[in-house]
């Protein structure tokens, strides 16, 4: 009736659906925003498969906070530190080591030093008089950008005043000569620190240009190629600027969320100087002005079940910080499985900063669910409409289980018993060839009495005494009533016609039932006919090593015996001494042999021709003989040429000479 | 029957003795060992397998090939052919013979294994 699929064929579905949920890490919260990175309902928009979770954060922290031996380092620690809103260990330190490492004759040491005490409260670098001098001789158009930038920078640190369109001017000529990433992006930090009423117009429009030159990988990262560093310092300077001016920066919402992918999705840093542009583009995007993207993630795995009824959901920027003002509101819940909407605008409820909602009140049946969630609250959000998929799990129960051995001819069944989970049917039972053996349960969800179809539901047959274990899998029909028959015949293959008593079990699981069900239903005898008694299971010889094969060569071909080849071979050459005796016979003769050179070369050129021959069958090849062969060959013809020659114009002259003496 | 043929033989073999020159007789002599060769080399083929059956090929293709080559320099050198071979002399018959054979015997060198 129902075809007893083998296990095998059943299985690969099955491992590979458990394997994919295995996947989902509790507790990870960036996992679901990287599930859904790729799914296109419509014009759905990206959404960040990267941010910095909280440990991240503190990981970041960490690295900045490292001690630190040189200005740089220090200036890069207590800024980098104060963007993420946390400090050095001790500041006093702090304060007086910048103090103590200032060089007030080095642009760039007064840089670091003015930049770091403005980071810590109460700490002011003395300055000297030159200082202003000196900075400001560093704004011209034959610095270089950088320098130009930490010139500007630390004259604005320390309060001194500076023209702001003469830096304009210096920036826009320097731009000009230093074409690369990280020049144009040094020039748009410099100019934040303008005043507002300089012309920056020009400066802003190379936001725009430096963005097409950002490499779009997969259409997942846009970065630099020159790497993190530099893009993640891009998006500062862009965001940055972008405040000063007032202007919305020329990046696209795709653009951004793919920047931010980019610049998190390294989560540890080779150096100080990284840390701290991930840590100041963090702080740009987080709290700039016009670009906020938004991250929702759910806290651990996104289950809900009737003991655990509520979604929790977490909606935070990219420093995992909960967002101030923000609602979340499911535009749609969507089944997988029969594409029916369950629920359509509902919002969230905000408590202790997480938002939830109770999924189990709409009554869903267990499955997946695809929910498209919204944030809103604030028009700054970039990406706040995400998709997330949920899972309803439920309870099965096993009802209706019914055993019998039914008669092959008659097809009623003699015996049928009705056991009840999780108890074992009291008698065991038997089937011989002319019998089958059959099992028709119900599964159905334990809270809403509604029938299911789970992944895995397996019969399996364990022999004790062989140790075999043959395992079915059971079908549901139309009606969603499993049935087993084993055909004991049919299926003697499946268990290598070992009578026995084996122990049956019903494996029932899924990957939305939250109580797998391993159950020991009852103990069947099998009868098989012709036993064929097979060694004690190969399961334990099936891993020992196997008899060597012993290679076979080709056997050689069978070769007559040396004796027939041998009078084969002098037979072969017999006919030689015949051919002497034949010319011996016919009067052959060789004394017409002129001994001249030619004729001599001649026939000692051909004898080699003839031994080269013999060579090239023992050891050469045909390369080595045809060279051989072309420079005896050569000096045999020229000598046979000139003999023949020779002994025609002699025949010549014997003939004419014969016929003119017969002619007269 | 029998009789013509036997006197259609005896005929032939005593024109053969008479007629033909000695030279000529030379080269029927070589082309009859060479015949005698490549018979027997068939025989041993048949009679015990043509087990290397290219050191076969190439001895019998040896014999083949050098009777072809002896009868070809035999109708050339054949003073009643003269009408058909004015341009070539009875050395320059021979050359190619001898030219004919090198390539010939690489070959079958070559071949025999």
């Amino acid at each position: 009736m129902i075809p007893n699929v083998s296990f095998t064929q059943r299985c690969v579905k099955s491992i590979a659906h458990v394997s994919w949920l295995a996947s989902f890490p509790a507790g990870s919260s960036s996992v679901f925003c990287l599930v859904l990175l790729t799914v296109a309902l419509g014009a759905q928009a990206l959404t960040p498969s990267h941010h910095l979770s909280l440990s991240d954060v503190d990981r970041l922290k960490g690295l900045l906070s490292q001690p630190f031996t040189d200005l740089a380092s220090a200036y890069y620690s207590i800024v980098g530190l104060s963007k993420l809103g946390a400090s050095v260990a001790d500041e006093n330190d702090a304060c007086q080591f910048l103090k103590a490492q200032l060089d007030p004759m080095s642009v760039d040491s007064l840089f670091f030093a003015a930049e770091a005490s403005q980071a810590i409260a109460d700490c002011e670098v003395s300055i000297f008089n030159e200082t202003r001098d000196i900075l400001l001789a560093a704004v011209s158009e034959d610095s270089t950008v950088t320098q130009i930038f930490r010139a500007v920078s630390a004259l604005s640190s320390l309060g001194l005043p500076l023209a702001s369109q003469e830096v304009v001017a210096a920036l826009v000529a320097r731009i000009a000569k230093e074409d690369n990433v990280l020049a144009i992006t040094t020039a748009l930090q410099t100019a934040t620190r303008l005043s507002q009423q300089a012309e920056l117009g020009g400066i802003l429009e190379e936001i725009e240009d430096l963005a097409a030159r950002l490499d779009d990988l997969g259409g997942v990262y846009l970065q630099f190629e020159e790497g993190l560093e530099a893009t993640a310092l891009f998006v500062t300077a862009a965001y940055t600027l972008s405040d000063h001016a007032d202007t919305e920066p020329p990046l696209k919402e795709d653009q951004v969320i793919q920047l931010v992918n980019s610049v998190f999705s390294k989560k540890s840093w080779d150096s100080r100087s990284e840390a701290f542009s991930v840590a100041c583009a963090a702080a740009a995007l987080s709290s700039n002005r016009f670009h906020v993207p938004v991250i929702v993630s759910t806290q651990g795995p996104a289950t809900v079940s009737h003991s655990q009824p509520i979604l929790h959901l977490l909606v935070t920027d990219i420093l995992s910080n909960p967002l101030a003002s923000a609602n979340l509101l499911v535009e749609s819940a969507q089944a997988v499985a029969s594409k029916s909407v369950v629920l359509s605008q509902a919002p969230f409820s905000l408590r202790n900063g997480i938002f939830e909602l109770n999924f189990m009140a709409s009554q869903p049946a267990s499955g997946y669910y695809q929910f498209t969630v919204a944030v809103t609250g604030d028009s700054r959000l970039v990406a706040n409409q995400v998709e997330l998929k949920v899972k309803v799990s439920t309870e099965v129960a096993v009802t209706n289980m019914d055993l019998s051995v039914v008669d092959k001819d008659q097809s009623i069944g003699t015996k049928t018993s009705r056991v009840d989970y999780p108890f074992k049917a009291k008698g065991s039972f038997t089937a011989d060839s002319h019998q089958n053996f059959a099992m028709n349960f119900q599964l159905v969800d334990a809270n809403t009495g509604v029938e299911l179809t789970p992944h895995q539901t397996f019969v399996r047959f364990h022999n004790q005494k062989t140790g075999q274990e043959v395992v079915f899998v059971a079908e549901p029909d139309s009606k969603n009533l499993y049935k087993f028959e084993l055909d004991t015949a049919e299926r003697k293959s499946e268990f290598d016609s070992m009578s026995g008593t084996y122990v049956l079990h019903l494996i029932v699981g899924d990957a939305t039932l939250e109580n797998p069900i391993l159950w020991n239903v009852a103990d069947v005898v099998l009868k098989f006919l012709d036993e064929e008694a097979p060694a004690a299971i190969q399961s334990k010889t099936l891993y020992m090593p196997k008899p060597d094969i012993q290679h076979l060569f080709r056997e050689p071909e069978k070769k007559p015996p040396t004796v027939v080849s041998n009078t084969f071979t002098a037979l072969v050459l017999s006919p030689f001494l015949l051919l002497l005796i034949l010319w011996f016979k016919l009067g052959a003769n060789i004394s017409n042999f002129s001994l001249s050179p030619s004729s001599v070369l001649f026939h000692v050129g051909h004898a080699c021709m003839l031994g080269l021959m013999y060579v090239y069958w023992t050891h050469l090849n045909m390369f080595q003989t045809l060279k051989y062969l072309a420079i005896i060959g050569s000096l045999t013809f020229l000598a046979g040429n000139r003999m023949l020659a020779q002994k025609a114009a002699h025949s010549k002259i014997f003939r004419s000479t014969i016929k003119h003496v017969s002619g007269t | 029957m029998s009789n013509s043929v036997i006197s259609v033989i005896s005929r032939f073999l005593e024109e053969y003795t008479t007629k033909t020159s000695n030279k000529l007789k030379v080269v029927d002599a070589y082309l009859f060992y060479i015949l005698l060769t490549g018979a027997l080399q068939f025989l041993y083929c048949l009679l015990v397998g043509t087990f290397p059956f290219n050191s076969f090929l190439a001895g019998f293709i040896s014999c083949v090939g050098a009777f072809i080559l002896g009868v070809c320099l035999r109708i050339q050198i054949n003073p009643d052919n003269k009408g058909d071979f004015l341009t070539i002399s009875q050395e320059r018959a021979f050359a190619d013979f001898l030219l004919a054979h090198t390539v010939l015997h690489l070959v079958v060198i070559n071949f025999i294994g």
